[in-house]
């Protein structure tokens, strides 16, 4: 950080930025963040925002303006200790009759983000894909539209229902208005002790599972992907099944439940698809990875580990494995016949409904994992407020705990300032449940992108740490 | 002991004195206010016990252990579910209370109220009838629903001749009773996959002769109730070789094709879903061919004219467009 900084639109940035860190604005030119980019005169208003919520979004159409912008416009020597960051403004936008929040995720094909339904005032989450992006992943535009005719027809309490769903031509983008969904079982376990979840939670949540996959085998869905990625949870606790990229309809009229191709996630897949059988029973493949959820949630272990994917499959197409001491009947007795190799001799749901680690009550535990905080908001807060309150009471409008309406002037930081915030700030995520990041840190890595920009190092400014 | 207030009464006296009141409840004699406030109160001192107050914690589990073995002992559910009628109304909601905080009970992987009623089947029978009586007929409801979770007690109800009766409930011109009655029906027959299916296929032509005649009733929400349910329930692939039954009888296309015509939208719309099954059948029999090939010209054009207004439901569109797609392509069987 010590020679001077060749600012630039922060056109690429690390996907950290996005979830936890406070929005930041350099303050050398300026850009409309909700208007798309515009080529401004630096000497007037010298403000750039480095968004974590629409920045991204809007800055992505850069590659194509940049040739009609003034290249000149957008460079500017600035020393280090010059540079001053503002809290970002909350502007509201408004997609349709939604208003948009704060991000939530972030996956391969775009991103989450909250919502607020503004005629219900039901909170929303959006899943928004970039057409562009998912030309660019083999079968992603059909998988996608097989998700949503898949989501149309299922209806249940715990599967994720599909609101509604429009596209933006102009943009390019796609949205799915879905429940609203504070978490996933996989963010639950990274910030649990040991990464594991106590019988009592662990129960209610597989006893979820369990109606909801049998609601899907039902309807002749089979997942296909099943895992505590994919299990996400509601402010009340309720588990819903989701992403059903790679789920198979099974034919109406068909004798049995046959399935050719697997492609879900290679640590919870059976035996018989890590051996590349030609054909396999379809949802004796979900109840396999329902047991490899069960172990995972109950251990904080995995059954079946490798050092690639070919170790791996080598390892569960073998079908051996070994469950830690502690875990002791009915459970293990449970887990053994979940993940028995032959998927005939594998138990059906109905016997697992019927074993008894189900229909006994578990015992009480000492404590309950809670959803980690999303940027360090226990309560989980609506997100889409700031943005409401900016909208109709002004720029630097807050509420105190009251409930009334303060003014504050907008907060100027250094990057001194900011370094030291930002190192509290993960020592209290520490303390809260150990690490809460690290499922969001496995997500970033996909998300990352390449942006090509010529003849410049494009800078990333995003936890704005020194380098 | 307290040493101010009323002393407690234990698990024990406090049934004993229920059922002295119930019987005296029962048998109707001078003393019936007395004893209608005996079961009142009673009645909350048991509650109070399984559920606690704002003040007080629910009791200790060797207490309620004590109060359920006392309840099976002195057949005091059945006593009370009998009686029920009698009972003022916070004290029947207090029964149901009872019954179903005493029906969740478990110990280990047991479930000892379950057990107890797998032996006294009559306490189900007396709930299902209480459908025949307007003022108790909300309470049965809660109770008999809390019961249907327990496939155990799901069978005895779905295998039994009472379970017949639910045809008529769910028709009664009270319509919080019919609706009530039409949810424990449904419950009873889509909650336990296995179960369910089970039952259909072993009493295929009992249940589905009394079903038409609700799929036929002069009462618009039974008819549009049942006819979605019978969608739900063909539609389930649990239900496969009941589906398959189903669709192979000319009898049922022909009822499926007059509902299409129903002057209810939504009718028609639950009847086209049932319709498609037909249609789609890969292997369909002579009988239900014969009817479709009758009708193709018909069929094709009806189908077209078909709630066009139900422009943004793709998936309604397409299995349309599907539907008259097969319908064009329908041909005799070779040999006609």
């Amino acid at each position: 950080m010590s020679e001077n900084i060749y600012a630039v639109n922060p056109v690429e940035k690390d996907i950290e930025a996005d979830t936890e860190e406070r929005e930041l604005a350099n303050r050398i030119f300026s850009v409309e963040s909700d208007d798309g980019l515009k080529p401004i005169n630096a000497a007037e208003n010298a403000e750039i925002w480095l968004n974590d919520g629409h920045g991204t979004d809007d800055l992505d159409g850069i590659d194509d303006d940049l040739e009609t912008v003034n290249i000149g416009n957008f460079f500017h020597r600035v020393d280090s200790d010059q540079i001053i960051y503002q809290t970002k403004k909350k502007r509201l936008k408004l997609i349709g009759k939604y208003v948009m929040g704060d991000l939530l995720g972030e996956g391969a094909y775009g991103k989450v983000k909250e919502m607020l339904d503004s005629e219900t005032l039901c909170r929303r989450a959006v899943k928004i894909f970039k057409e562009k992006k998912l030309r660019r992943i083999p079968n992603g535009e059909q998988n996608v539209q097989k998700e949503i005719s898949l989501l149309r027809k299922l209806s249940h309490k715990n599967v994720i229902h599909l609101i509604d769903e429009f596209r933006d031509p102009e943009k390019q983008k796609l949205y799915l208005i879905l429940e609203f969904c504070v978490g996933s079982l996989q963010g639950l376990l990274d910030s649990a002790p040991g990464k594991k979840l106590p019988a009592q939670q662990a129960h209610v949540y597989f006893g979820q599972l369990l109606d909801g996959l049998e609601y899907l085998h039902g309807a002749r869905v089979v997942h296909k992907d099943i895992k505590p990625g994919n299990l996400l949870l509601t402010m009340e606790q309720v588990l819903k099944i989701s992403d059903f990229g790679v789920a198979e309809s099974i034919d109406f009229f068909a004798k049995d439940d046959t399935c050719y191709i697997g492609q879900g996630s290679p640590a919870f897949q059976p035996p018989e698809i890590a051996n590349g059988a030609d054909s396999f029973p379809g949802f004796k493949v979900d109840i396999w990875s329902c047991g490899v959820t069960l172990y995972n949630i109950m251990t904080g272990k995995y059954p079946f580990e490798g050092d690639n994917i070919y170790r791996l499959f080598e390892n569960i197409g073998r079908g051996d494995f070994e469950i830690p001491d502690d875990i002791q009947d009915p459970l293990r007795d449970l887990l053994l016949g979940m993940l028995r190799k032959d998927p005939l001799e594998r138990f059906s749901l109905q016997q697992i409904r019927q074993h008894p680690w189900l229909t006994r009550k578990p015992p009480p535990s000492e404590y309950t994992v809670r959803i980690p905080p999303l940027k360090n908001d226990e309560l989980h807060n609506m997100t889409v407020l700031p943005y409401l309150i900016d909208h109709y009471y002004g720029p630097g409008t807050c509420y105190d705990e009251d409930g009334n309406v303060t003014y504050e002037e907008p907060e100027y930081f250094t990057e001194r300032e900011l370094n030291a915030a930002e190192e509290s700030r993960k020592q209290l995520a520490e303390q809260f449940n150990g690490s809460s990041q690290a499922n969001r840190s496995s997500n970033s890595k996909r998300g990352k992108k390449k942006r090509p920009i010529s003849c410049m190092t494009v800078r990333t400014l995003p936890m704005c740490k020194p380098s | 002991m307290p040493l101010f207030g009323k002393s407690q009464k234990g698990p024990a006296e406090v049934v004993k004195a229920l059922k002295e009141a119930v019987n005296a409840l029962e048998k109707g004699d001078k003393k019936v206010e007395k004893a209608q406030e005996d079961v009142s109160k009673n009645l909350v001192l048991i509650k109070n016990m399984l559920y606690g107050t704002s003040e007080s914690e629910p009791q200790t589990d060797i207490i309620v252990a004590q109060l359920a073995q006392e309840l099976y002992n002195s057949n005091l559910l059945l006593l009370l579910i009998q009686n029920l009628n009698r009972i003022d109304f916070e004290g029947k909601k207090d029964v149901a209370q009872v019954f179903n905080n005493i029906l969740r009970r478990q110990i280990g992987t047991r479930s000892p109220t379950v057990e107890y009623i797998c032996t006294k089947p009559e306490i189900l029978f007396t709930l299902m009838s209480g459908y025949e009586h307007q003022e108790i007929a909300l309470n049965c409801g809660t109770m008999l629903r809390e019961c249907a979770r327990y496939e155990a007690l799901a069978k005895i109800m779905l295998y039994s001749d009472d379970f017949y009766n639910f045809f008529r409930y769910v028709e009664v011109s009270t319509f919080d009773i019919a609706s009530d009655a039409f949810s424990t029906f449904k419950e009873l027959l889509t909650r336990h996959k296995i179960l369910c299916a089970e039952f259909l296929e072993a009493n295929y032509d009992k249940v589905f002769n009394y079903y038409q005649r609700l799929l036929n009733s002069e009462n618009y929400v039974t008819r549009r109730q049942s006819l979605k349910l019978l969608g739900e329930l063909l539609l389930d692939r649990h239900n496969f070789s009941v589906m398959t039954r189903y669709i192979s009888n000319p009898e049922n296309l022909k009822l499926m094709m007059n509902m299409l015509k129903e002057r209810s939208r939504n009718i028609q719309f639950e009847a086209f879903h049932v319709f498609k099954v037909f249609v789609a059948n890969p292997n369909k029999p002579k009988p239900i061919l014969d009817i479709l090939l009758r009708n193709q010209e018909k069929l094709v054009d009806f189908l077209m004219k078909f709630h066009t207004d139900r422009a943004e439901d793709e998936q309604f569109n397409d299995e349309k467009a599907y539907l008259i797609r097969q319908i064009k392509e329908l041909k005799p069987l070779p040999g006609h």
